[in-house]
């Protein structure tokens, strides 16, 4: 019953993603059009450019910053709600989740209200006397992890909600039962217990912020570039189709490295402890 | 000793997570709220101002032709991705989930691709694929409704499968075969059983397919034409270029309409369903 949709998949999705990475080993020749050669100019002028390594490496960085940010935020909220027990519980979560199907493009615009000179943001800041000049966060880094953060929190609560149901209350009132403080509950139980879905779950909000274009784009407002921004404007404005092949494949193949690294170094950790114990 | 602590303890762990949660709505509904509240405010083309000084409906009188026309085209585009989502995620669950055929990884991990290439890579290449078979069959396919609609539907259908392949995983199957030993046809028991048990997961799949379509800006920027152009990717290229403050009011609108899509669809399946299944593969 899986075969018609299944030869529509292949044919889009497997189809134009060969065409785009075959694209990637051609050189650009102006106006849209390729070379017929096949070389890897495009991959060396990647990894010895500056201004493209700069942007893999902001790249990496604001969507680290905004996983974690994500997850900080996102594990108490989820752990609030999971633990809940009234019907207020669905509310809440049905709140957060609500919030996710509003699109980017709008929410990033709501950002980009609050940050500006003469903002809710500023005027907050000034009028506490945090601050004397107006903060200046859109085109900056941290006006994009916000973003990101603004992108990704929605998801983050409503996978660390199943992760924290998975995990069975009564361990956490046998330590509390025999005296252990709330912070040590945490950090002797539930931590260790979540920590493998917190792992996969990080790299999921992690992958999301790496391909991030809406917000990246709006909040960076052409002075931050993250790759998914720069091969866009590798496309739409210099029409470098080669190019734009190139930087994302080096995206997903970054990602990739990162993600198996990760799961990597956990199950190094794991057995470690084991061994210790 | 020890009980007082913990008596000090646990308010303060409790004062810390609820002001979490207040932080997390205040960030969540902040940026929405800011643009309902600046769009009842002013002349059509006057500065935006939060919170409004003065209440006039000027900038939703003012909303342009053209936005109405993306705000139809984003409605056309999700109920086609939603559909069609549907007709092909449904059997491609049901084939996932009971098939024997070989290579079941190989087949659900193609499914799932969408979800992990980078959407602006994905736009990219049903752009270059539109050129390619539009040449090839002499169409006009690039910047067309058509290739939209297309892309639309590739992006869509992993949540459909997702959430019908969440309940399906969970569906006793002793319910089919006590159906089938007790002399019903295997249609029959298909349409009397097995259909209404995927029934919410169709519900909310559709939902998150719509909406996925909905929200779309990566896909569609590179498949938009002047005469195709959804409405995120017309807010996109408005703050991009030239800002026209009518969108504060469309945008007011369209935010409406997604919390009350949510809210009829959660009626129809339950806040359960569609929570449950949603974790399945959003991103």
């Amino acid at each position: 019953m899986a075969l018609p949709p299944l030869v529509l998949f292949i044919t889009v999705l497997v189809g134009s993603q060969s065409l785009f990475i075959a694209g990637s080993f051609h050189r650009d020749l102006g106006l849209g059009r390729t070379s017929g050669a096949w070389e890897l100019a495009n991959y060396i002028r990647v990894l010895t450019d500056g201004l493209y390594l700069d942007c893999l490496l902001t790249t990496v960085r604001v969507s680290a910053v905004a996983t974690l940010g994500t997850l900080l935020i996102a594990f108490p909220v989820a752990y609030v709600i999971a633990r809940m027990r009234s019907r207020w519980a669905m509310l809440l979560l049905a709140g957060i989740v609500a919030s996710t199907f509003v699109t980017i493009v709008v929410k990033a615009f709501g950002l980009m209200i609050i940050f500006a000179g003469n903002g809710l943001l500023n005027r907050a800041l000034i009028g506490l006397g945090l601050t004397a000049e107006p903060v200046q966060l859109l085109g900056t880094e941290t006006g994009v992890v916000v973003g990101l953060m603004q992108f990704t929190l929605g998801f983050a609560v409503l996978l660390l909600y199943s992760l924290i149901q998975t995990i069975p209350r009564s361990f956490e009132e046998a330590a509390q039962a025999h005296g252990a403080s709330r912070l040590r509950v945490f950090r002797r139980i539930l931590l260790p217990l979540a920590l493998p879905g917190l792992t996969v779950g990080g790299l999921m909000i992690f992958n999301m912020s790496m391909g991030a274009f809406t917000s990246a784009a709006l909040l960076g407002a052409g002075r931050v570039l993250t790759l998914p921004v720069l091969i866009q404007q590798t496309i739409m404005m210099q029409v470098k189709y080669s190019m734009a092949a190139t930087l994302a494949v080096v995206l997903l193949v970054t990602v990739l490295l990162i993600n198996a690294l990760s799961l990597l170094l956990m199950r190094r950790m794991r057995t470690g402890r084991r061994m210790i114990a | 000793m020890r009980r007082l602590a913990i008596r000090l303890e646990a308010p303060a762990g409790r004062v810390f997570a609820w002001t979490v949660m207040a932080l997390a709505f205040l960030f969540l509904y902040a940026p929405m709220m800011v643009i309902a509240g600046a769009s009842l405010n002013g002349s059509a083309h006057g500065a935006i101002v939060f919170p409004p000084s003065e209440l006039t409906l000027a900038r939703y009188a003012a909303i342009p032709a053209s936005q109405y026309r993306a705000i139809w085209i984003s409605l056309e585009l999700a109920m086609i991705a939603a559909l069609v989502s549907v007709l092909i995620g449904v059997p491609a669950a049901l084939g996932l989930v009971r098939g024997t055929l070989p290579g079941k990884a190989v087949v659900a991990a193609i499914f799932r691709a969408p979800l992990q290439i980078p959407a602006v890579v994905l736009g990219i290449t049903f752009l270059q694929l539109s050129y390619a078979v539009g040449d090839a069959l002499n169409l006009d396919l690039a910047g067309s409704f058509t290739a939209l609609a297309i892309g639309h539907c590739v992006i869509a259908t992993p949540y459909v499968i997702g959430t019908v392949t969440a309940i399906l995983q969970r569906f006793d199957s002793r319910l089919e075969e006590a159906a089938l030993s007790l002399g019903a046809s295997p249609w029959r028991v298909f349409r009397r059983v097995t259909v209404p048990v995927i029934m919410p997961g169709l519900y909310a799949g559709a939902l998150y397919a719509f909406m996925v379509s909905f929200s779309d800006v990566p896909v569609s920027i590179f498949l938009a034409s002047p005469d195709a152009s959804p409405y995120p990717v017309e807010i996109f290229s408005g703050l991009e270029q030239d800002f026209d403050p009518s969108i504060l009011a469309s945008a007011t609108l369209v935010i409406v309409f997604c919390f009350a899509l949510m809210l009829v669809v959660q009626r129809v399946v339950g806040l359960e369903t569609l929570l449950r299944t949603g974790g399945s593969g959003r991103r």
